[in-house]
């Protein structure tokens, strides 16, 4: 067997070792055990790290056990597909399961069902291995599945009531998109009669299907299964309006949303990835993807700001994050769209561990919040406010001169990479405000942190993310088309830019009035309109109450069916 | 010769039974040693290829004494249980019979199978009122269906036949019996019926299947579809764990009745997902007796936090439901991609009424599963977990289970869609 082989099944297998070691053997051992446990998970890192080598320099490695022609014949057409997306993927989750579970190893000693808690974590981290490394349609869905069952199963924590309901809805919401996904399948091998990956693409866009789903209504079969298998991944990514499943799994252990919010909620990220060709010769469903992904990121921004709890505030942070991720899919950005999912998973793995030690030190030492402290003196910088407004002017100018000159990106035919470098564009004035509020600096730091900003934000969004493209999609050709696909009808483009080029400059004026001590006048109805939407982010939309509402709905038609006349039974 | 070896082997037993049943002990043995002879003599016989020539004979022969062996292995041995094994036997040997002969002696034990069924209805009408009189009234009706079937010609014989098939291969409004069946009768009597009824209808279906006029095809298609809706949105509000798993079946099996209509194919896919979704429903019947034998018929928002107490049945219990419910790598999951993915299949937007069916089994057996196991946990119940005959029997149950999800199609017979004439299902409204 080659060696390639042999790293990529040591990659998937190992894992599964860590589990039965943490799960056989005498209850009295199950610490020495679960801590030998890592030794598995880190070797499957390393592998995971030389088959990423390995791919990148010799190509993709197939693992295929049946007939590609006998498929209607195979129960489980079990294969693996390990390209450089794969590659990728497996070394994040492999490295940050490794990384959870280290920590579970002590966070959860002497918690009930420590054993059962270890293996599942490490148990999911395998079935995440394997999906990211599916090599064809219906085992990608198979592993998919799995991972929603396993959520919801890790989801539960028997001594916490909150989390019964919350596992109930995770698993019930993700089973919508299982459904969605697998009509997606059906309607792709309906029409195209396979479900391998690299058949599907080329019959796909070798043979244009045109379907009437609706009398009126036209779509390319391409459309209607990307838009399909779309709703599969809006419901693992968190998307509007299918994400409400995440805020009520928040009351499981840490260590799970750590592995939720780092592997599982960017499946969605990754299916989309995985079937890039197919999305590529949709732009409806690029467009749908844009509008939900924006949609989410503005509504999971909005309600983080007006959560109460730690917890809360960190997974509508991550709904929002998500929203992004799944936007510049929308816009044909696809290699990018894994390049943020790979930082946030980092970043949210990160951020949720050490929630987890914060939570259990405010339990152990539970002091009074300290005394309401002065309020800091206000000063005024010239100097900090005119490098900050001057780098907000000037990035524009500099991220296209860098896209445009320095790295060849064909921006004037690319509408989706110019949105994308709006955003970017937000998303460093954003930084570069918030340092404009630090206090008790002389300014000359803030201004020089601006002008690290700016650099980090260059370098990130254009020499990064652009390496990273090349190396997830050497054929710039498809890049290009992906773009072309994405593009916006004109109207809304320049609608987009100018909306976000307005939104920049209120806020650099907001921000400096309210600095210089001057008074924004606000009219009544704006702050009106602010409190009823504080009210509405606050209560999440009321999209629990309307999902209790439905449930509650179900229950009576079901009893509606159960008595008929005279109380007999239908 | 064959199939009089299988009728009569189990009847013996049952003989046998009879003159022991004072020693449950000695007759659980004795039953448990009859469906293992049996299924000795149907793999035996399949070896050699001396089976009756029909699709799939060897699967669905094989299935009955593996459950019944399953569904007494599971059982206590106590005097009470008595009559349901001897019971089981009976009806072993008379649904073998259903699946060994050709018609008209198929139809006889078919006939048989009712009557015995209805005979525990009576039996039980006042224990369990008003659900097992509808299912009185569906299993005789079933029986008028044989009868007529048998006697008459034509298209009558035929719609005659389909009615009887759908008492026992549940299909709405004929659905009472097999929901009664399994919701009320004693012992592992519903755990086993929960596989012998569906084996014994769908032969019955494709069998009757070519005489069957178009139009009632389409006819009952509509019921089908009708019936996934119904039996979906029925257990939400059922207190009890075995109607609740009943009502699934009746969604699930009104799934294989539309795809044998609506297509005129009955490929082994079909078999598979049959086969799964009896054997599912089986086990979680059989667990939800093992409940029953601890505590009573308790109702299910009274049970909950199983998971600690429980830990072997709550490991059975969670892969049941997952089975169940369509998830992978089971047998229902394996049937169900696998008849959407067979050549047979083509698209059609009554796929969403299949997938709502699939969708809500989630939602409700998930419920049932987690708020058996998971929840507040009672201690004033003191509940002790499997004994290991207990364990082996629902083991056998996920073991078949897995088996089916992961062999190939071919493992289990052969189409039977060759006999009959493929037409497109598509509709008007999705076009290539």
């Amino acid at each position: 067997m080659e060696i390639s082989l042999v790293l990529a099944m040591l990659v998937l297998l190992l894992p599964l070792l860590a589990s039965t070691i943490v799960l056989v053997g005498k209850p009295d051992t199950q610490y020495d055990r679960a801590t030998l446990g890592v030794l598995p998970l880190a070797s499957a890192f390393v592998a995971a790290v030389v088959t990423l080598v390995v791919v990148a320099s010799q190509g993709p490695i197939g693992i295929r056990f049946y007939e590609p022609s006998s498929i209607a014949r195979s129960a489980l057409p079990l294969s693996f597909h390990i390209d450089r997306l794969s590659a990728v993927m497996t070394v994040l989750i492999s490295g940050i399961g490794a990384i959870i579970y280290r920590y579970s190893v002590k966070y959860m000693y002497q918690e009930p069902g420590y054993r059962r808690f270890l293996a599942l974590i490490v148990f999911t981290t395998f079935v995440l291995l394997c999906m990211v490394s599916s090599g064809n349609l219906v085992m990608l869905f198979v592993w998919w599945q799995l991972l929603s069952y396993l959520l919801a199963l890790l989801a539960h924590n028997l001594s916490h009531a909150a989390t019964f309901e919350g596992s109930f809805r995770t698993f019930t919401f993700l089973r919508l998109g299982d459904v969605a996904f697998l009509a997606g399948i059906v309607l792709a091998h309906s029409l195209y009669g396979t479900i391998e990956f690299d058949e599907l693409f080329a019959r796909a866009a070798a043979t244009p299907i045109a379907l009437s789903p609706l009398p009126g209504v036209e779509m390319s079969g391409a459309t209607a299964v990307t838009l399909l298998i779309f709703i599969g991944g809006m419901s693992k990514s968190a998307q509007f309006p299918l994400h409400i499943w995440l805020p009520p799994s928040l009351y499981a252990p840490t260590p799970v949303h750590a592995l939720l919010h780092a592997g599982i909620i960017n499946a969605g990220g990754f299916l989309i990835n995985r079937l890039a060709p197919l999305y590529g010769l949709s732009s409806t469903t690029l467009h749908v993807a844009f509008v939900v992904g924006a949609v989410t990121a503005l509504l999971g921004a909005a309600m983080m700001l007006a959560q109460n709890d730690i917890k809360k505030t960190l997974g509508f942070s991550t709904i929002g994050q998500m929203g992004y991720m799944i936007m510049e899919c929308g816009l044909g950005a696809f290699a990018l769209a894994v390049f943020h999912l790979i930082a946030h998973g980092l970043f949210k793995a990160t951020v949720f561990l050490n929630c987890g030690n914060v939570i259990h030190k405010a339990r152990e030492e539970p002091v009074l919040p300290p005394a309401a402290q002065a309020t800091e003196e206000r000063h005024f910088s010239r100097l900090t406010w005119s490098t900050g407004f001057i780098m907000s002017l000037l990035m524009p100018l500099i991220i296209l001169f860098m896209a445009h000159g320095v790295l060849q990106i064909p921006i004037l035919n690319a509408q989706g990479m110019v949105i994308f470098l709006f955003f970017s564009w937000v998303t460093s004035s954003q930084a570069i405000l918030t340092l404009t509020r630090i206090r008790g600096v002389a300014s000359w730091k803030v201004s020089v942190a601006m002008l690290l900003t700016l650099l980090f934000v260059m370098f990130t969004y254009l020499f990064a993310a652009e390496s990273f493209t090349k190396f997830l999609y050497p054929d710039r050709e498809a890049v290009a088309s992906y773009f072309q696909a994405a593009a916006l009808p004109r109207p809304l483009f320049d609608a987009l830019v100018a909306t976000t080029t307005l939104l920049i400059i209120l806020g650099w004026f907001y921000l400096y009035s309210q600095s210089r001590g001057q008074t924004v006048r606000i009219p009544a109805w704006v702050e009106k309109i602010h409190i009823h939407l504080y009210l509405l982010f606050l209560n999440r939309l009321y999209l629990d109450a309307l999902y209790a509402w439905f449930g509650r709905a179900v229950t009576r038609l079901a009893s509606g069916l159960t008595i008929s006349s005279r109380g007999r039974p239908l | 010769m064959t199939a009089i070896l299988l009728v009569a082997i189990p009847a013996f037993g049952a003989g046998v039974g009879l003159l022991i049943r004072g020693k449950p002990h000695a007759l659980k043995v004795c039953v448990l040693l009859v469906t293992i002879g049996t299924l000795g003599l149907i793999v035996m016989e399949g070896a050699s290829g001396t089976l009756p020539e029909k699709p799939a004979a060897l699967t669905l022969l094989a299935l009955l004494p593996f459950a019944a062996f399953f569904t007494v292995l599971g059982q206590p041995a106590h005097r009470s249980l008595c009559a349901p094994w001897l019971l089981t036997l009976l009806l072993l040997g008379l649904g073998l019979g259903v699946l060994a002969y050709e018609a008209p002696l198929s139809l006889i034990f078919l006939f048989l199978v009712l009557a015995l069924v209805g005979l525990l209805f009576f039996h039980a009408r006042r224990r369990a009122g008003l659900d097992v009189r509808w299912g009185i009234g569906t299993i005789a009706l079933g029986m008028l269906g044989v009868v007529i079937g048998a006697t008459a010609g034509g298209p009558v014989s035929s719609i005659a036949l389909a009615i009887a098939c759908a008492t026992a291969l549940p299909l709405v409004p004929f659905h009472k019996s097999y929901v009664a069946a399994l919701s009320w009768l004693p012992g592992n009597l519903p755990a086993f019926l929960a596989v012998l009824l569906p084996v014994a209808g769908y032969d019955g279906l494709v069998t009757v299947l070519p005489q069957l006029p178009e139009q009632v095809q389409d006819a009952a298609a509509i019921l089908a579809l009708m019936g996934m809706v119904y039996g979906s949105f029925k257990p939400f509000a059922q207190s009890r764990a075995a109607s609740v798993v009943a009502y699934g079946g009746v969604a699930f099996f009104a799934i294989v009745w539309w795809y044998v209509l609506a297509s005129r194919t009955a490929p082994v896919q079909t078999v598979v997902f049959m086969t799964a979704v009896a054997l599912a429903t089986s086990g979680l019947h059989l667990a939800w007796s093992m409940l029953r034998a601890r505590f009573g018929d308790i109702a299910l928002r009274a049970l909950t936090g199983l998971a600690q107490p429980m830990p072997h049945f709550s490991i059975a219990v969670s892969l049941l439901a997952i089975a169940a419910l369509g998830l992978p790598p089971f047998g229902v999951f394996s049937g169900f991609l696998g008849m959407l993915l067979a050549p047979s299949f083509a698209w059609s937007g009554r796929l969403a009424i299949i997938l709502f069916a699939w969708l809500a089994a989630s939602w409700y057996l998930f419920g049932l599963a987690q708020g058996l196991l998971f929840g507040r946990s009672r201690p004033e119940y003191r509940p002790g977990d499997l004994r290991l005959p207990e364990l082996a029997s629902l083991t056998i149950v996920l073991v078949l289970l897995a088996a089916l999800g992961v062999m190939p199609f071919d493992f289990f017979g052969s189409d039977l869609g060759t006999q009959y004439q493929t037409v497109e299902m598509g509709s008007p409204l999705w076009n290539k």
